[in-house]
């Protein structure tokens, strides 16, 4: 991979399947550099691509994953934070080991990715920072409590991230995807799914592109005006 | 690393902050430039975008320091009144 001063830089968290691969793979074909990260390797082959295998609820090994980005680029035009873990159980039976794992990769790594990707966003001039959130937030979907609220603390990381940041020129804004067919919702029961189609304004199943194409207007350059935004696919809202 | 490398960063830090600041607003370099006091040059934000340069320049010499962490903010003896405060206090840390 080579990148010089006028490069297109992102890196993704949780790259190596579902819908982490597919905004790097859209963003490679646009000709952006993509670093991705997943605990699992990557299947994705492309000159403009390099891939971290590594745990993003540690310190150290998320501040080495900047450290050998920095061999590559010295800044990033975009951080996805799109790794996640979703736990379903009623809220009396959640033993607390999960409360703790959905916490720690879904609060605890975007801090970790927030914090540390500082630097390099604010060198970069005009960046942008896009958190992935829920739908489970809004319609405060029961089964889904630790998710939820997981996905709560990082709306309120988004937002004033957004604040804090806005004075380096960095945006910070998320997404809440509708049900997509992705790895995530694989078990959960068709009725379920079903159900929570029905309190959406558009009664469908989201696609990938409904989530690229959101990603594009955050990362555009004319939305030079739009950070500290929640925007949920469907027609959801809170 | 000496005094004078570590404040050839420092004040290469300082023009970044000068890129994007106002004529009037300019920070001078010198040792006994005020950065973060009563009358320096930095609120508080300012003092977070500025150690992020400064920890990036260091960076660039392959040299990871945490300028920016909640001890050295709250110390009483502040480590970033001034360019000579904290070419002291990156010294401590290399």
């Amino acid at each position: 991979m080579t990148t010089d001063a006028s490069s297109k830089t992102l890196l993704i968290t949780g790259a190596s399947k579902g819908l982490g691969k597919v905004i790097a793979e859209y963003y490679l074909d646009k000709g952006w550099s993509v670093f991705g990260c997943a605990r699992s390797e990557s299947q994705i082959e492309h000159d403009n691509y390099q891939h971290f295998q590594l745990d993003i609820t540690s310190p150290e090994q998320v501040a080495t994953l900047f450290k050998d980005i920095r061999k590559y680029t010295k800044h990033l035009n975009a951080l996805i934070n799109n790794a996640g873990i979703a736990s379903m159980n009623a809220f009396a039976l959640t033993p607390s080991h999960t409360f703790e794992k959905v916490f720690a990769t879904n609060v605890h790594g975007t801090f970790l990715f927030c914090q540390k990707a500082l630097g390099m966003l604010k060198r970069a001039n005009s960046s942008c920072i896009i958190n992935m959130t829920t739908v489970a937030v809004p319609l405060q979907l029961e089964g889904e409590a630790v998710y939820a609220a997981s996905k709560s603390a990082v709306e309120t990381l988004t937002q004033i991230i957004a604040k804090e940041y806005g004075v380096f020129n960095i945006r910070c804004n998320a997404i809440g995807p509708s049900p997509i067919q992705t790895n995530l919702i694989r078990s959960v029961p068709k009725d379920k799914i079903d159900k929570l189609i029905d309190h959406q304004a558009i009664k469908e199943m989201a696609t990938p592109e409904d989530v690229t194409n959101l990603v594009d207007f955050f990362l555009s350059p004319a939305s030079k005006m739009i950070t500290g935004q929640i925007i949920y696919l469907g027609g959801i809202s809170k | 690393m000496n005094q004078s490398e570590i404040q050839d960063i420092i004040y290469q830090a300082i023009e970044m902050a000068n890129n994007v600041r106002e004529d009037d607003k300019q920070i001078p370099k010198g040792v006994d430039t005020a950065l973060y006091t009563k009358d320096g040059h930095l609120d508080s934000m300012g003092l977070v975008g500025f150690l992020i340069d400064v920890e990036e320049l260091f960076l660039d010499e392959d040299i990871q320091i945490a300028l920016s962490d909640e001890k050295a903010m709250s110390q009483k003896n502040s480590p970033f009144k001034t360019v000579q405060t904290l070419t002291d206090y990156i010294e401590t840390l290399l």
